[in-house]
């Protein structure tokens, strides 16, 4: 560790710091996403991935990806939400490239990191290359997978036809070849290119680095140093305002949450609203009093006709028990 | 007796307070602030770690997951007539219960992840090394905790994609020889898929797995305590002692920011994609085509090829690969001597782990690219 | 070299300072790094084991003069904590610092070794007979439903008057009552293929012998005679048990396909194409003189070349 302090590559300062940014602002970013989508102001549908990816790495993208969308047309949700939490992002990227760039230049490169504003120097850097650089990156990466995809498809092709399957290439394997032969272009591509951007950031950040003062403390020392950073100087105010926060969030979260799904099956779709009809309540009397009448004079039917029937049981008695006796039998039989 | 030095300093005249005075009363029976001082004061060679938060994010996934799954048993009902619809009605009628369900279903994804992560993360900083062979047999037995858990669970929604997905899946197991069979018929109750796949898979994924979980965490948890952490693979004597900070707060407070990114993570998923059934399952697919939970799908791309074809092939593909495999994973601490670390020092564990996550990678895509193909 | 022992003097290269108080160990090595010195009253001092000249059983000889030792900074009790505060695993195996040990005695009743040795091995073959007794039990429970007995009822599907044409498949569905265990009593859909062969696919269907079926007992319930002309196929397709269909194919001509994994058969169940494993499953199958046609409902393991009997 301590011999590559002096000839650490440009890569590995961008990475390094990059990589920390992202993940220290990612928690909070995620927040303020879900916190959209509950609200039903963010909707992703098949881009998910795509933009998770892109609010990751949003001191980089955060510039770049309203570009993308103009010149390429890509879709990475839909809704106002998705400028909303990228512009969220802003504040929260310049804070944690600050929190990361004075613990990289204390630990790494054993330089003082300037006193104000190192994470607003970074941030607007990364910005910066990230608006030009990234949609140049979008740009020669679709093309290179479009014409990967095309050219692995012909060769494919060209497989069915010499080889010794009669219906071709099977379906599995040929998919597999394909996917084998335009992913590894296409990968290699976005690797290298997103190596280069990382590069440019690091030149920048060591050109910084390089009129930075270097540090008297030892290693303990530094450590101790920058693990002190991360402790408030009014402990209290940070963890009520954060708890504050955090009680706040949820109780929107709590209102705005659908109560019944957003994505309903058919099976179970609600019924449209029916407007109740108007309660007329002498109307109501009058016809529950008919049907009491109606049902009286029915009852009354049924007796008279039971009376009948019964005096003509007691005429065939003889017969019908006979076929009664019969029926018993077949019923207990298992 | 020894000074405690991790109680704090009291002035000659202070009265103790309620909650002193209760904590010593339990101090004196339970011996509380030793054991409180052994379980958190774990000092880390190297400092806490982002690394590390994987194994505390699987405790807390599991124990969500039990959490929701406690609160959908309140409605599910695990019979072939009522499970379709008493999960319709949860996601349809009962308050939240779409988000509830939701969370359950994305949970178990984000789990598998997790699994993942973890493994990777002890497989390259070498933590399966001696003295940690042990560790890692436990975390394999997880592992395959976790996957029947995956498994299990799918069937319970009795809709389509559930009912193929565990009989294309129990059909595999089919094809182990001399017991495949018996474990095939034992699994669905019968020759067929059926209510008693159903209630067998029932209690398998709320009774038997999750005391088999705890039971196998419980013993990972102490195993880890007996071998004491890793630490880093790279570092001098100097550095790795100016880093060092104890297991509390520190490492805890990383597994929790890690818990509650990972907790948003998943309330994202849901309200993203929440669970919508297909149709209650039928004998015949009809125009379904069968498919597993998308943690599978390398796997199912996998047996499609040809290789694999006929009944030889099956076998290869469906018994004789993943033991194999599987095989390699238990005896790695047993073959893997060398006690270096570093990763870049360790060439074929390196290139190993990358060749499994780009073939993985490969069949899952290879897997979605080819649903476009299957008529 | 020996540990220094906790209360053993302590000797510099001129006189005696004191008696070792405490050790030190470190966390990562877990080896002793200092001991601490009592310096008869005048403040402890910490001394690197680097200091030790050598350690006898109760003195530890140091090779530097007092005044040195003496320069030492003081001992900070608060930067440290003892072994019960903090959890390092395995910190003391190895470490021998008191002098003598701390015993507990065995009780009377435990010093009869053999004694100990019977309730031992008495304690095992109970906890092995509580078991036994409910091991067959659980098996027999759990596996109940695994291999029940077969259905081999008849069960009407249709009228041959619907088959027009030799050699062509025509689709019968049918429902079939099924009841598991304690289920209410459901129906399901099923479908079967008949077909009226002709003598040449009638002897690709049967080769040469008739075709027995049996139940779960072996016993012989139907045989197919190889010259009735009408053959009944499970409508499951014996690659995974897909329905499958009868179609029209570009270079094949009229089969039977599965759209599931296109598995292709002929007339005569075939295999021209495909995963499948093994021909079409013939069912029982017969005709009534008025036409009616009749088949027992059978299902054989999907996946495998030889046709296994499930249901």
């Amino acid at each position: 560790m301590a011999e590559d302090r002096e000839a650490m590559s440009p890569t590995k300062i961008g990475f390094s710091i990059l990589w920390s940014a992202c993940w220290t602002g990612i928690p909070i970013k995620a927040v303020f996403a879900v916190l959209a989508m509950t609200m039903g102001l963010a909707h992703f549908e098949g881009r998910f991935g795509l933009a998770f990816l892109m609010l990751f790495a949003s001191p980089v993208t955060v510039f770049a990806v309203p570009i993308i969308i103009a010149m390429f047309e890509t879709q990475f949700g839909e809704g106002i939400g998705l400028p909303i939490i990228f512009g969220m992002s802003i504040p929260v990227d310049i804070w944690a490239l600050g929190l990361v760039g004075r613990t990289f230049f204390l630990e790494r490169l054993r330089k003082e990191p300037p006193h104000d504003g190192l994470g607003f120097s970074i941030w607007w850097r990364a910005a910066l290359i990230g608006t030009f650089f990234f949609p140049l990156l979008w740009c020669i990466v679709s093309r290179v997978t479009e014409i990967a995809i095309a050219a692995s498809h012909s060769m494919a092709e060209m497989e069915r036809m010499r080889h010794l399957f009669d219906t071709g290439l099977p379906i599995a394997e040929r998919i597999g070849l394909e996917l084998t032969i335009w992913g590894s272009i296409s990968s290699a591509v976005l690797i290298v290119l997103a190596v280069i951007g990382i590069s440019i950031l690091g030149q920048t950040i060591r050109r910084m680095a390089e009129v930075a003062r270097p540090v008297s403390e030892n290693y303990q020392g530094l450590i101790t140093r920058w693990d002190l950073m991360r402790v408030p100087t009014d402990q209290g105010l940070l963890l009520t305002s954060l708890a504050g926060v955090g009680v706040v969030f949820s109780l929107m979260f709590w209102s705005i949450l659908p109560v019944t799904t957003p994505h309903p099956h058919e099976c179970c779709k609600k019924p449209d609203v029916r407007v109740e009809p108007v309660f007329k309540p002498v109307e109501s009397l009058s016809s529950s009093a008919q049907r009491v009448a109606t049902l009286a004079a029915q009852i009354g039917a049924m007796e008279q006709q039971k009376v009948a029937t019964k005096d003509q049981k007691e005429k065939g008695k003889g017969k019908v028990e006979a076929g009664t006796a019969k029926d018993s039998s077949a019923k207990t039989k298992p | 007796m020894d000074i405690k030095h991790s109680s704090p300093t009291t002035l000659p005249d202070h009265q103790p307070s309620t909650i002193e005075k209760l904590v010593a009363f339990l101090d004196e029976r339970v011996g509380l602030k030793e054991m409180q001082a052994k379980m958190l004061n774990e000092p880390i060679p190297g400092g806490s770690r982002w690394a590390y938060v994987f194994g505390s994010i699987l405790l807390f996934i599991f124990a969500m997951q039990a959490l929701t799954g406690i609160l959908l048993m309140f409605y599910y009902v695990p019979t072939a007539d009522h499970a379709y619809a008493s999960t319709q009605y949860i996601i349809h009628d009962v308050d939240y219960g779409w988000f509830l369900l939701g969370y359950h279903f994305w949970g178990s994804s984000a789990m598998v992840v997790c699994v993942f992560a973890h493994m990777s993360q002890v497989f390259l900083w070498g933590a399966y090394k001696k003295p940690r062979e042990l560790l890692w047999l436990v975390g394999l037995a997880l592992l395959g905790v976790v996957i029947t858990f995956g498994f299990t669970g799918y069937l319970l929604p009795w809709d389509q994609r559930a009912f193929w997905a565990t009989t294309v899946g129990v059909e595999i197991l089919d094809k182990t020889p001399i017991v495949g069979d018996f474990i095939a018929r034992f699994l669905k109750g019968g020759p067929t898929p059926g209510q008693m796949t159903l209630s067998r898979f029932f209690v398998l994924h709320v009774m038997i797995l999750p005391a088999a979980l705890m039971a196998l965490a419980g013993l990972h948890l102490f195993l880890f305590r007996v071998a004491a952490p890793a630490g880093p693979f790279t570092g001098t004597v100097e550095e790795i002692k100016a880093k060092t900070d104890y297991f509390f707060p520190r490492q805890i407070w990383k597994d929790m920011v890690g818990m509650a990114f990972v907790f948003v993570s998943i309330c994202g998923l849901a309200l993203w994609e929440p669970v919508v059934l297909l149709d209650e399952a039928q004998p015949d697919p009809g125009d379904y085509h069968p498919e597993p939970e998308w943690y599978f799908l390398f796997y199912f791309q996998l047996l499609r090829l040809k290789l694999f074809a006929g009944e030889f092939g099956q076998f290869m593909g469906a018994v004789a690969l993943p033991v194999v495999f599987m095989i390699l994973l238990v005896a790695l601490p047993f073959f893997d001597k060398d006690p270096e670390r570093n990763i870049f020092k360790r060439p074929i564990a390196l290139i190993s782990w990358i060749a499994i996550m780009v073939f993985i990678i490969l069949f899952t895509v290879a897997s979605v690219i080819n649903r476009e193909f299957l008529d | 070299m020996l540990q220094p022992k906790l209360k053993s003097k302590v000797r510099c290269t001129d006189h005696d300072i004191g008696e070792v108080t405490k050790v030190v160990l470190d966390p990562l090595s877990h080896e002793i790094s200092h001991i601490v010195v009592s310096m008869n009253g005048s403040g402890e001092r910490q001394v690197a084991m680097g200091h030790v000249q050598t350690v006898m059983e109760d003195l530890v000889q140091l090779r530097a003069p007092s005044t040195d030792i003496l320069a030492l900074p003081p001992f900070k009790r608060e930067d440290y904590v003892t072994t019960h505060e903090v959890e390092i695993s395995h910190l003391e195996d190895n470490i021998h610092v008191t002098p003598g040990e701390v015993l507990v005695p065995l009780p009377d009743l435990e010093k009869n070794v053999k004694r100990r040795t019977f309730f031992m091995n008495f304690t095992h073959v109970i906890g092995f007979l509580i078991g036994l007794p409910i091991a067959y039990p659980i098996l027999r429970f759990l596996m109940k439903p695994m291999y029940a007995d077969f259905d081999n009822e008849w069960l009407k599907v249709g009228n041959v008057s619907k088959i027009k044409q030799n050699d062509v498949g025509v689709q019968f569905k049918y429902k079939k009552k099924v009841k598991e265990a304690y289920m209410p009593e459901s129906e399901i859909d099923k479908n079967v293929w008949v077909l009226r062969a002709t003598p040449e696919v009638l002897e690709k269907v049967y080769g040469e012998k008739d075709m027995e079926f049996r139940d779960a007992k072996g016993k012989v319930v139907w045989t197919n005679k190889k010259d009735i002309p009408y053959v009944a196929f499970s409508g499951k397709c014996p690659h995974l048990g897909c329905a499958f269909k009868w179609r029209q194919h570009k270079t094949l001509g009229q089969v039977f396909l599965c759209p599931c994994h296109l598995s292709i058969y002929d007339a005569s169940g075939t295999v021209l194409d495909g995963p499948a494993p093994r021909a079409l499953d013939a069912l029982p199958v017969r005709v009534s003189a008025g036409g009616e046609v009749e088949i027992i409902d059978m299902e054989f393991k999907a996946g495998t070349k030889s046709r296994i009997r499930i249901v």
